[in-house]
């Protein structure tokens, strides 16, 4: 309650401090052209007062609609100012040129007007030019996917357009920042099927931004969805080159080419022209697969001047400083030690190499790559750490620096940046300089060579060997293979000795060879009609089966113990009741009859049965 | 069993191909020319020793000298590259091709990883390839032991297994490294300033541009006296007159196919 109090006293002060700042009117369409069937957004705003909703004066075949309102209350310098704003929709059918009169609007007793406004209605599909921009002016005009321009705008378009608009030429290895934008209409479904592909063979695109904004602009009379990329082009040689980019797309636009239904009653506007909006949602998709190009547009690429060239310029455009570097405060002669260095701005790191230790006669540098830091989306900025290492050639105390040289493609000029001195003590004494002593000059003048800090020749021999490596000749593929064979050998021989040395396996070996000899002794008892043998020697094949099956000795298994174990009319059971029998009966000759040999045979097979 | 292994994997790690190191008056003869100024006929009778010896590094790295004292910095990135090939961790090199690169104003992009490319290019393919081989063969000797003598007692255990899984890394660190430099083999070097580029393999085709002088590219087919080359880094590709470009990796000879 409290706070509901203090909000109104809030708002009373204001309107009551609004009162003091003059009242104001200020009528506004955010486009000066529309297509007929189409509408502009009117803005009325009224300022420093209250007014009454204002009444927009009728013009013949203009439609206005109100599309809301708004409050806005605006504290600057203290001052505040609290504005009611009215949103109208206005179009019409018929094309051609109107104007909508002053309006009329009482602010606290005070009549203000507005300035009139024109709005040119344009015939449905004609081509027009963006708000409140001339036809072809300046900057890139979008193309389509080669179906001419209403038909290429219908899927989208593409442009680009540098950031940097003050210069209309850049430099070869420089990367120019440029914006591009897709555009697709708001009403179409659309995905991109490839990354951004530059069309000429001039250009390079470096470091377009991974996750590109997403914005909905109004653009020729139309709502469409902007994607943003931020990235860079590069060229490789002087010249003027087009510059275009493309996308590959698939897009489904509405097909207007489709009859609306008529209506027999009034939409639920009860007007044909806000009514199409809702007609326009029942229209069909048609999905095509399109390339969106930017237009050609011619760029200057100007080759890096030969004029003041700096001997320590190793190609890196852009603009750098040297933001820190570290180096130990001891060193000696021959020893060489790691130094730390980090170079910030903003151009083609790809190009930056190592700064150059100062004085150089009396350092060797071995140079490193660098590890680069991106500072922005599109790694235009960023920085590039080196950590590198250097041998002191000369002894004593030193003021050691490091420079660095670049062409700056804004300045125009090369440009060599140095840091804050370190100075360092070097023991030991100095080192030889390892170029050819008393070398003589070259024969032959050597057209560009700006140091002579050519290191000298090695005076031995290396080995013979051959520049082919061993993955590009036919050797490689069989050492793998041999490698691999050799591998599967491994396996199938570890498999090989686990299985010989598996103690059941061993044991179960030995209990099919007994049972086996087991069986043809039985057979020769058989043979020789000695039944008693028979029984004997086929119940210890059995015995010898069950044993290894039941974990068991093979003398423990009596008939007592296979009854405990499996139906007494098993044919194994049945086999040892008539064994027994046989063995405790008076000795028994004569043929085996067929039943008995049917009998070891069926208990054999239950045994299996039973191994299952 | 470690006086087995450990000598026998470092053996494998730093298999190489037979070598042999002799002195050659020829190149003391050469090197003394280059020091006296005449690095038109040094660089001769290097790539005389080169034709008649086969590939040496130092030989390579000498004629490079050479050639840069000439202002021949194609040829000089040339024989300097093919050097690296051997060689890939000289420092002498690496600065001098530097040196003949920024005169030739052949400035070469670095990758977006320079970490993961310092170490892939801390061997040369060959030794890659090598270090690969040594390890599959290794691995496959470790495992035939193993399947014949039966996994080893605790110490033993612990020191086979950190062999193969070294014999592993290496095979996988190999592969890595061999498929992230698998577009050297087609490497080639720009050896005059202006070489244009053609849209077709003719002398009167139309001309696409030209990818300066030194500038590494690579070299994809042949047609008749022309090479089919690609810019890296950029979109330039077309025909380049074989006079104008030199692969850096040469085709093998026949004795090196066999």
């Amino acid at each position: 309650m409290t706070a509901m109090a203090g909000a109104a006293v809030l708002l009373l002060a204001a309107l009551l401090i609004g009162r003091a700042t003059a009242a104001d009117v200020e009528a506004r369409l955010d486009r000066d052209s529309v297509p007929a069937g189409e509408g502009a957004n009117l803005t009325l705003r009224i300022s420093g007062g209250r007014a009454g909703r204002p009444e927009i004066p009728e013009v013949a075949n203009l439609i206005v609609q109100p599309n809301g309102q708004s409050q806005q209350m605006q504290i600057i310098n203290g001052t505040t100012t609290v504005s009611v704003i009215y949103q109208y929709a206005v179009g019409s059918h018929t094309p051609g040129d109107y104007q909508i009169p002053a309006i009329n609007v009482t602010v606290d007793g005070q009549k203000l007007v507005t300035q009139p406004l024109k709005l040119k209605v344009l015939a449905a599909g004609a081509g027009q030019p963006p708000a409140g921009v001339p036809p072809n002016a300046g900057g890139p005009q979008p193309v389509g996917d080669g179906e001419g321009d209403a038909g290429g705008k219908r899927f989208g378009f593409l442009t680009i357009s540098p950031v940097a608009k003050d210069r209309k030429y850049v430099y070869v290895g420089e990367i120019a920042p440029v914006c591009i934008q897709a555009w697709i209409p708001a009403d179409a479904r659309a995905q991109l099927r490839s990354g951004i592909q530059p069309e000429g063979k001039a250009f390079t695109l470096h470091h377009v931004s991974e996750r590109p904004q997403q914005t909905y602009q109004i653009k020729d009379g139309k709502r469409y969805l902007v994607v943003t990329w931020f990235g860079g082009i590069s060229a490789t040689k002087a010249g003027n080159y087009p510059a275009s980019l493309s996308v590959d797309a698939t897009v489904a636009v509405r097909d207007t080419s489709t009859p609306k239904p008529r209506r027999r009653m009034g939409g639920p506007f009860n007007d044909p022209f806000f009514d199409s909006f809702f007609d326009d949602m029942s229209v069909p998709m048609i999905q095509k697969n399109v390339t969106l190009k930017s237009d050609d547009q011619e760029i200057e690429v100007r080759p890096l001047p030969t004029a003041a060239r700096p001997n320590g310029f190793t190609g890196a455009v852009g603009d750098f400083t040297i933001d820190a570097w570290e180096m130990p405060a001891a060193w000696q002669t021959g020893e060489p030690q790691q130094i730390d260095a980090r170079l910030s701005g903003s151009g083609n790191f790809a190009l930056m190499n190592t700064p150059d230790l100062t004085p150089a006669d009396a350092w060797k540098v071995y140079p490193s790559k660098g590890e680069f830091t991106a500072g922005d989306n599109a790694s235009f900025s960023g920085s590039k750490r080196f950590q590198f290492s250097a041998m002191p050639r000369k002894g004593g105390a030193q003021d050691v620096a490091l420079t660095f040289s670049f062409f700056n493609p804004n300045a125009g000029a090369y440009e060599t940046i140095t840091s804050p001195v370190k100075k360092i003590h070097v023991t030991g004494p100095d080192i030889a300089d390892d170029k050819p002593a008393a070398l003589p000059p070259a024969t032959e003048p050597a057209k560009k060579m700006e140091d002579g800090k050519l290191v000298a020749q090695h005076q031995t021999m290396s080995p013979q060997t051959s520049l082919v490596p061993l993955v590009s000749r036919p050797a490689f593929i069989p050492l793998l293979a041999a490698g691999g064979a050799l591998c599967l050998l491994g396996l199938v021989l570890a498999r090989v000795r686990v299985r010989l040395r598996d103690p059941q396996r061993s044991a179960r070996v030995a209990c099919d060879r007994a049972t086996r000899l087991a069986l043809l002794a039985a057979n020769r008892c058989a043979a020789t009609s000695d039944v008693a043998g028979f029984f004997a020697a086929a119940r210890l094949a059995i015995q010898q089966q069950l044993g290894a099956l039941w974990n068991q000795p093979a003398q423990a298994i009596t008939l007592a113990e296979i009854l405990t174990r499996i139906p007494d009319d098993s044919p194994v059971a049945r086999f040892f009741r008539e064994a027994d029998r046989q063995a405790y009966s008076h000795p028994n000759t004569g043929n085996i009859p067929p039943q008995w040999r049917t009998l070891l045979a069926n208990a054999l097979a239950c045994l299996t049965n039973i191994a299952r | 069993m470690n006086r087995i292994l450990l000598p026998g994997l470092c053996g494998l790690l730093l298999g190489m191909p037979p070598v042999s190191a002799a002195a050659s008056p020829g190149f003391e003869q050469a090197n003394r020319q280059f020091q006296a100024g005449d690095c038109a006929a040094a660089a001769a009778a290097y790539e005389k020793i080169l034709a008649a010896d086969g590939a040496r590094a130092a030989v390579f790295y000498n004629l490079g000298n050479s050639y840069q004292r000439l202002g021949q910095y194609g040829h000089a990135i040339l024989a300097y590259e093919r050097a690296r090939l051997l060689t890939p961790r000289d420092p002498d090199l690496l600065a001098n091709l530097a040196l003949a690169r920024k005169a030739a104003a052949a400035f070469e992009e670095n990758g977006n990883h320079p970490r993961l490319d310092a170490a892939v290019n801390y061997l040369s393919r060959n030794e890659w390839s090598w270090l690969v081989a040594g390890a599959a063969l290794f691995l496959g000797g470790l495992a035939v032991l193993g399947g014949v003598l039966g996994m080893p007692r605790s110490g033993m255990r612990q020191t086979a297994l950190t062999a193969a899984g070294m014999a592993a890394l290496a095979i996988m660190a190999g592969a890595t490294a061999l498929y992230h430099r698998r577009d050297e083999a087609s490497r080639g070097v720009v050896l005059t300033e202006n070489a244009a580029v053609r849209l077709s393999p003719f002398d009167k085709a139309e001309t696409l541009g030209s990818p300066g002088l030194g500038r590494t590219v690579h070299i994809r087919s042949h047609n008749g006296g022309f090479h089919y080359i690609e810019v890296p880094g950029t979109h330039l590709h077309g025909w380049l007159p074989i006079k104008d470009v030199a692969a850096i990796m040469p085709e093998m000879s026949r004795n090196e196919r066999e």
